[in-house]
């Protein structure tokens, strides 16, 4: 919505000017007067008291030529404040078309967006139901007649029950996913080496087996919303943890460089698998994946949501690599 | 000891709900109602409950999304009468939308679980949530007869 107290300003410098002009044009009008006015006294004077035709042709002369020009002045200035009036009515009636126009667009992006968080709701809640469902009787059949199925079929509702629960997670994930786009933002500064160091702290926490070599350079800044991009590098650092844990002395390295536009640019950079760079241009989309999940497990929904999330901000996010030798994924933040 | 009502208008999820009940070795009585109405008529023995003794459940667990009234209404219902309104409340649904949690929150629930597709971790929840309302919480006082 235009804040009303920004449209009310509009009207306001509006009204000004054009009363202004009037004023201008008023006043124009008057000295124009005044000035043709002087030289039929001039010429009075010239008859009255200097007396003599010579005297009277001479200052008939002039008042003629000072008539001219007055005349001029006043055209002048008549046609420069009738167009400028005409403009400024023209503009304001057009900037209160466009405010309308906006707030109409506004409007219909509002009920689109109410819409789509109904139906996310709906989609979230209703799906859900009949997935708990299949899980849950198919653990009961395993769990009452088990002993009796043959092994086959044992392995068949192991399978339907795995599915299941992948689904759940995939809806969970998308839900997640069109929550990143409608969220409200506030940009602050944010240290981005600090969410990094905590990101990097939760996965040591959560696997303190893995040994990986991570730098992170000090200091990172960006004005950015503080939990999205939270989120953006929770999604890559732990892309880069996932993907080199395949290989013996895991690296990530997160810092920062310049683009080839010389703008500041972050990066999260690997030694793990890599990928195809044919299919770079697939690594962003939704339930892309590049590995099988048997490889390396996910939904492909984690870089989507790095690039909803850099998109929100005004900014790009684009991938180098090579299979088996590692990737960086670079974003700017607009 | 006191029953639990579960107010569930799915059949698949009453029973297994029922099913994670019996496998927690949780012995109460389960009465269920289909929908809003009838949580409202138990707890207020009116309509299909008239005359039914005026004792509360030990715990209510309640799903939003209900059909005739919803499961935020049956709260504030309960909530809004003295006989009921210290009643502990659980909902139990499939929704972690934040404005249900705010909603249900600033309504007067006592808790708040979401149903995990995952069957053995709805019937770990579900012994938990017994455990935890049925044996170690200490309910409030029965309410004075009216």
């Amino acid at each position: 919505m235009i804040e009303p107290g920004r449209r009310h300003l509009h009207i306001a410098v509006h009204v000004i000017a054009i009363a202004g002009l009037l004023l201008v044009a008023l006043t124009g009008r008057i000295a124009y007067r005044t000035a043709r006015a002087f030289p039929e006294y001039a010429l009075w004077v010239a008859h009255e008291y200097e007396g003599g035709a010579e005297a009277d042709a001479a200052m008939r002369e002039r008042a003629g030529r000072v008539d001219g020009a007055v005349r001029r002045v006043g055209w002048f200035l008549t046609i420069t404040v009738g167009l400028s009036l005409a403009l400024l009515v023209t503009s304001h009636v057009m900037l209160v078309r466009e405010i309308s126009r906006r707030e109409h667009i506004e409007r219909a992006l509002n009920d689109a967006n109410r819409e789509l968080e109904s139906f996310s709701y709906s989609v979230s809640h209703d799906l859900r139901a009949p997935l708990r469902s299949i899980d849950g009787f198919s653990q009961a059949l395993v769990e009452d007649v088990g002993p009796q199925l043959p092994p086959d079929a044992v392995s068949h509702l192991d399978r339907i029950r795995h599915a299941t629960r992948r689904m759940g997670l995939l809806i969970d994930e998308l839900m997640a996913l069109s929550k990143v786009a409608r969220v409200e933002m506030k940009r602050e500064r944010i240290d981005l080496s600090d969410v990094a160091e905590q990101v990097v702290a939760e996965l040591r926490r959560q696997q303190p087996a893995r040994e990986v070599d991570i730098t992170i350079a000090p200091g990172l800044q960006a004005t950015a919303d503080a939990p999205l991009v939270r989120l953006a590098l929770q999604n890559l650092i732990e892309n880069a943890w996932k993907f080199s844990s395949r290989r013996d002395g895991s690296t990530i390295e997160v810092g920062q460089m310049r683009d080839a536009n010389g703008a500041p640019a972050f990066f999260v950079r690997d030694n793990g698998a890599g990928f195809d760079p044919d299919y770079a241009h697939k690594l962003f989309g939704p339930f892309q994946r590049l590995h099988s999940v048997a490889e390396f497990p996910g939904t492909g929904i984690g870089l989507a949501t790095v690039q909803r999330i850099v998109h929100r901000h005004g900014g790009r996010v684009w991938a180098e690599g090579r299979m088996n030798s590692g990737a960086t994924f670079y974003f700017t933040l607009g | 000891m006191n029953e639990i009502l579960l107010v569930e208008d799915n059949p698949d999820d009453v029973e297994l709900t029922l099913r994670a009940f019996r496998k927690s070795n949780i012995a109460n009585e389960i009465v269920v109602a289909r929908d809003g109405v009838e949580a409202l008529d138990y707890l207020f023995s009116t309509g299909a409950h008239a005359g039914r003794p005026p004792t509360l459940p030990q715990v209510v667990l309640l799903d939003l999304k209900l059909p005739r009234i919803d499961g935020l209404h049956v709260l504030e219902r309960v909530r809004a009468h003295p006989r009921t309104r210290l009643l502990p409340i659980v909902v139990l649904t499939s929704s972690i939308e934040e404005q249900d949690l705010v909603n249900t929150y600033s309504r007067g629930a006592n808790s708040y679980i979401r149903k995990p597709v995952d069957f053995q971790e709805f019937v770990d929840a579900v012994r938990q949530l017994g455990l935890y309302w049925l044996l170690l919480n200490q309910p409030p006082p029965p309410p004075m007869p009216t």
